[in-house]
């Protein structure tokens, strides 16, 4: 540009002057914007990204909540106010407004107080039409912001125990039909000598469950015995009002797998109930009507075993 | 020819249509970004439609309207654009009434942008309670997809304006251009027109009616979607 | 017709003769008796994965369930007319604030009752609540006895379902859906896992204060679109328990016996020639009638039950009651029955006739079931069978918050509450279920739920889960569609009231 009026600005002068110039807006935008600012930062790896440690109370009670009840809008096919919640990164970034999260104070963290609104409020988080969190999912959020909003955390006294929705196991009969092999041929075998009193626990499972109350005084300790070749897969049983005796306190005891007991109204004394000691998995035991007491119920109680007793049994 | 002379009689190169529509969006764009950083979506949804208006309006005065206004007039072949950069650089610039061919690309740019914006609009939501007009007609995660696109056509729309803005400044600090004045009077002095240039102007009527068809589709964009359950 | 001498011919014949029929009415199509293919033992397709074939001869046999259950029996105690949760167990203070206040338009707008007409005013718990148990659980002072027990229930508040009268909404409740024609719960049950007493019905019915004609009758306990033979067997805890099951007069046990023979033979002939299951179905039912005559009467019979026993549920023998109802119960519980299934009639606390009002008729209702409810669940727990046992206590709707004006609109002394179906409280307890819990909450008024509403097909999936079955495969094909409990509507599992 030869020979133009001093006056005028020279083009690299310029374009200098611009470059600086949008470099300070960007700076102002971050300063204003927050979250803008941070990941910017963390775009150009200034900055790192804060990430939630896999053992984290974070990782195990608030992501997973934040991933089933929020990322649906807030996350990476939707952010609603510019939010996102499907990282501990973002949630931290918070919203086009600012910080959602203000690390130990949870009455002043936007993300607490919209979903502790009443559902019929319209800031209320998730909004109306949607399923409000529960107050167990409400505490899990407090909690986690008055420890420090950390991402390393791994356990917070007082939070609520999680509850696992349901999941039905999938059928596998195949699989079922395997684990009974080896003993099917016994199950029959007893099946067909006492009917209607082995079964199996349930169509997916090989555990055993006995039946007996139903024969009544007909079932005796020699058809108990019966019972030896399918002991370990015994997983029930109930014996009450049948004539069995301590006679049958080692095959009992031969019952490893044995959960539930069941010999009330029967002649059973406190004999059996030492021998029922290195059983290890049974919780309920019922001896209503027998000649047990208190001080042979004593060591199985300690190991929280459920007794049902008389009551004039202690 | 040097290009600063004094007693430089003005000469009509911009019309007022024009020149309206050009502050108008200016404007309805600013609200735009305002009312949608708000959440006042009303505001957005009035401002975006006359947004949309004004757009197409745009489009018939560029085929109708007068010579500075047309398509034709601004729109060139990239070897024209290049040619014209070139000469910019040189230092010796050719001359146009209208935009140059760079400043052409940037408006066609401009206004093909801030339509797709506007038309985007129309179809996406706030994930709250407000939907665009025609949001209801297309399933809900198309709405969203076509949301995020819309924020996205907001940057490009900044980085357009920033461009805009920056070129604008490039002519009137380094090449001691004004082109913001003749935007708003519509008058550019005669030096710096090319010799022997004719410009027709557009009767306002056509305009007007121009106007009121393109406010006529945006209005029945409004009442259809109102209409919808 | 000769027998062949080949087992292995005979049953060559009968599968020839029924194929051959089967292919008959195929090609005859339509209205040739063709449902009497509904053979439902042959069927061996399963549904889910599940194969329910049984031998026809025995056709409540044990099957084992899905996977591992928690509950093996199921006691249900019905209130029929809808118990009123306001007076029981949903504590509202501020209702009581607003006693006597116009209704809201937000409550009765776009709303249909089935007695309130115009603007009701709002009513106030009738009886002071107070807080017990372990969680401080609020419940008023008309169940003494249940609330000794609190500890053990869980009790559901957000109960809803969109029936509100109580034929429909009953069925929703025992069939899962409001008209009739579908399965009971008990025929579900007893369909898919058999009962453990082969000498007893699987399912057996008990009723008190009212007939078995009261609001939806029978098909409560009918088995719908499942074999007949799975219907709910109504007993009685006075006089003799199951209507028609002893012999007539002049006719001893033995010589019944040889009348049954002969039937017997004649029946097997009809299935020889014709190949209808339902023939064995009814031999089966024949031979379960006659085992019954002996064990129902031993077991309906609460005679046997030292004073003490009869004291503790307030039974009276000789008397049909709800005490000598759930006495009854838990010997059958005891005695391997699946379902036993309890409806005590009069809830429906409209107002009028006066003596059906909150302060009359409920006060009574709550006096002759409170001390029994109590007595069973105790007597359940000391035995160890309340681990398996799934006890489910509740109506089929709730009652509102505003007084019953009956079509008034002034000053009206019944002292009653409409049908409201959008908010109503059962408890359930034993059988899986969390002991000392409350869930599940209504708005200030008691009128919507603003916490984990529960729908009924909720509770019945949550239900099945417990007896070891996956509401969404545990179906049976009828008229093109895979029937399930839970209708057709997506229902879930309550989660957090599983143990």
């Amino acid at each position: 540009m030869a020979g133009e009026a001093s006056a005028r600005l020279s083009a690299p002068a310029y374009f200098i002057s611009v470059l600086l110039l949008t470099l300070a807006g960007f700076g102002a935008a971050m300063l204003a914007r927050p979250a803008f600012g941070h990941a910017v930062l963390q775009w150009a790896r200034l900055e790192p990204v804060p990430r939630a440690l896999p053992g984290s109370f974070y990782t195990a009670r608030v992501a997973p909540l934040f991933q089933d009840r929020c990322v649906g809008c807030h996350g990476e096919t939707r952010q609603k106010a510019g939010l996102r919640l499907d990282s501990f990164a973002e949630v931290m970034l918070g919203s086009r407004h600012g910080a959602v999260v203000r690390p130990g104070d949870a009455k002043h963290s936007e993300l607490f107080t919209r979903i502790s609104l009443p559902p019929s409020d319209d800031k209320a988080m998730p909004p109306s039409g949607k399923t409000p969190l529960t107050d167990d999912e409400v505490t899990v959020v407090r909690l986690w912001i008055a420890h420090g909003a950390s991402p390393a955390t791994a356990a917070i006294k007082g939070a609520p125990k999680l509850v696992k929705p349901v999941t039905i196991p999938e059928l596998d009969l195949a699989r079922a039909a395997k684990q009974r092999a080896p003993l099917a041929a016994a199950v029959q075998q007893v099946q067909q000598r006492l009917p209607g009193v082995v079964d199996y626990q349930s169509r997916s499972s090989a555990g055993l469950e006995v039946d007996a109350s139903l024969m009544g005084a007909r079932f005796g300790d020699a058809d108990l015995a019966m019972l030896k070749p399918l002991a370990m897969q015994i997983v029930q049983a109930d014996f009450s009002g049948t004539s069995v005796t301590d006679s049958s306190a080692s095959a009992l005891a031969a019952m490893t797998g044995l959960e539930r007991l069941r010999v009330a109204n029967t002649k059973i004394s406190d004999t059996t109930i030492q021998a029922l000691a290195p059983l290890k998995k049974l919780r309920s035991l019922s001896v209503t009507g027998t000649k047990v007491t208190g001080a042979g119920l004593t060591s199985l109680r300690q190991k929280g075993v459920a007794i049902y007793a008389d009551a004039d049994v202690h | 020819m040097s290009i600063e002379t004094a007693n430089d009689k003005t000469v009509l190169v911009w019309d007022l249509p024009t020149r309206l529509f050009h502050w108008c969006v200016v404007a309805l764009v600013f609200v735009s970004w305002l009312s949608a950083d708000q959440g006042w979506m009303t505001i957005h949804l009035a401002s975006g439609l006359i947004l949309l208006a004004l757009l197409l309006f745009r489009l018939g005065w560029g085929l109708f309207g007068s010579t500075t206004a047309r398509f034709s007039n601004f729109l060139h072949p990239p070897r024209r654009v290049l040619g014209y950069l070139k000469s910019l650089k040189d230092g010796d610039r050719l001359l146009y009434a209208g935009h140059n061919p760079a400043g052409g690309l940037m408006v066609m740019a401009m206004i093909l942008v801030l339509l797709g914006q506007a038309l985007t609009g129309l179809f996406a939501n706030d994930g709250l309670k407000f939907n665009g007009p025609l949001a209801l007609l297309i399933p809900s995660e198309a709405s969203d997809s076509i949301t995020s696109i819309h924020r996205l056509i907001f940057d490009a729309i900044l980085l357009l304006i920033w461009c805009h803005v920056v070129a604008v400044g490039f002519y009137l600090l380094v090449k001691r251009d004004n082109l913001v004045l003749p935007m708003l009077t519509g008058r550019k002095p005669h030096s710096h027109l090319p010799q022997g240039v004719e410009l027709a102007f557009t009767r306002l009527i056509i305009a007007l009616l121009l106007f009121f068809l393109s406010a006529g589709i945006a209005a029945w964009i409004m009442i259809e979607g109102a209409s919808l359950p | 017709m000769t027998e062949p001498n080949d087992t292995g011919q005979y049953l060559e014949l009968l599968r020839r003769q029924a194929q051959t029929r089967r292919q008959f009415v195929g090609l005859g199509a339509g209205g040739l008796g063709a449902f009497f293919l509904n053979d439902a033992f042959a069927k061996t397709a399963p549904a889910g994965g599940l194969n329910f074939a049984r031998d026809p001869s025995t056709p409540l046999s044990v099957l084992p369930p899905q996977f591992p259950a928690k509950a093996k029996r199921v006691i249900y105690l019905h209130m029929g007319g809808a118990p009123s949760q306001l007076e029981l167990f949903d504590h509202k203070p501020q209702l009581a604030r607003f006693n006597g206040h116009d209704c809201p338009e937000s409550f009765l707008k776009g709303k249909r009752f089935a007695f309130i007409t115009g603007i009701p005013k709002m009513l106030g718990p009738q009886f002071p609540f107070h807080q017990t148990g372990r969680n401080g659980t609020w419940i008023s002072d008309r169940l003494p006895h249940l609330e000794r027990l609190i500890d053990d229930l869980c009790i559901i508040k957000s109960m809803k379902t969109d029936q509100f009268n109580h034929a429909p909404a009953q069925l929703l409740v025992q069939t899962g859906d409001q008209r009739t024609g579908h399965a009971s719960l008990g025929s579900w049950v007893t369909y898919g896992l058999g009962t453990e007493n082969q000498n007893l019905p699987g399912f057996i019915v008990l009723i008190s204060n009212g007939g078995t004609t009261a609001n939806a009758g029978k098909p409560l306990w009918g088995s719908g679109f499942l074999p007949s033979v799975y219907q709910g067997v109504p007993c009685r805890s006075a006089g003799e328990p199951v209507l028609y099951l002893q012999n007539p007069k002049g006719v001893s046990r033995a010589e019944r016996r040889e009348v049954l023979d002969t039937v017997d033979e004649i029946n097997r002939q009809t299935y020889r020639e014709f190949g209808n299951p339902e023939t064995v179905t009814r031999i089966a039912q024949y031979e379960m009638a006659f085992r019954m005559q002996l064990e129902a009467s031993d077991a309906m019979d609460i005679h046997r039950e030292p004073q003490a026993v009869l004291d503790r549920y307030g039974a009276q023998p000789g008397k049909t009651s709800y005490a000598n109802n759930c006495l009854v119960a838990r010997r059958l519980a005891e005695r391997g029955v699946r379902f036993i299934q309890l409806y005590h009639w009069g809830w429906d606390s409209h107002g009028s006739p006066t003596d059906e009002g909150l302060n009359v008729g409920l006060v009574k209702q709550c006096k002759e079931t409170d001390q029994p409810t109590a007595a069973l669940l105790a007597d359940l727990k000391a035995r160890g069978l309340l681990e398996d046992t799934l006890v489910v206590w509740g109506g089929e709707f709730g009652r509102t918050p505003m007084q019953d004006n009956h079509a008034g609109g002034e000053e009206t002394k019944f002292i009653g509450r409409d049908h409201h179906p959008s908010a109503f409280t059962i408890w359930m307890a034993g059988g899986g279920v969390k002991a000392g819990m409350n869930y599940g909450q209504t708005d200030d008024m008691g009128y919507e739920i603003v916490k984990d509403p529960v729908e009924v097909r909720d509770q019945h999936a949550t239900m099945l889960y417990l007896l070891g079955f996956d509401y969404r495969t545990f179906s049976y094909t009828y008229q093109g569609l895979d029937q399930k409990l839970t209708g057709v509507k997506p229902a879930r599992i309550v989660s957090e009231i599983l143990a």
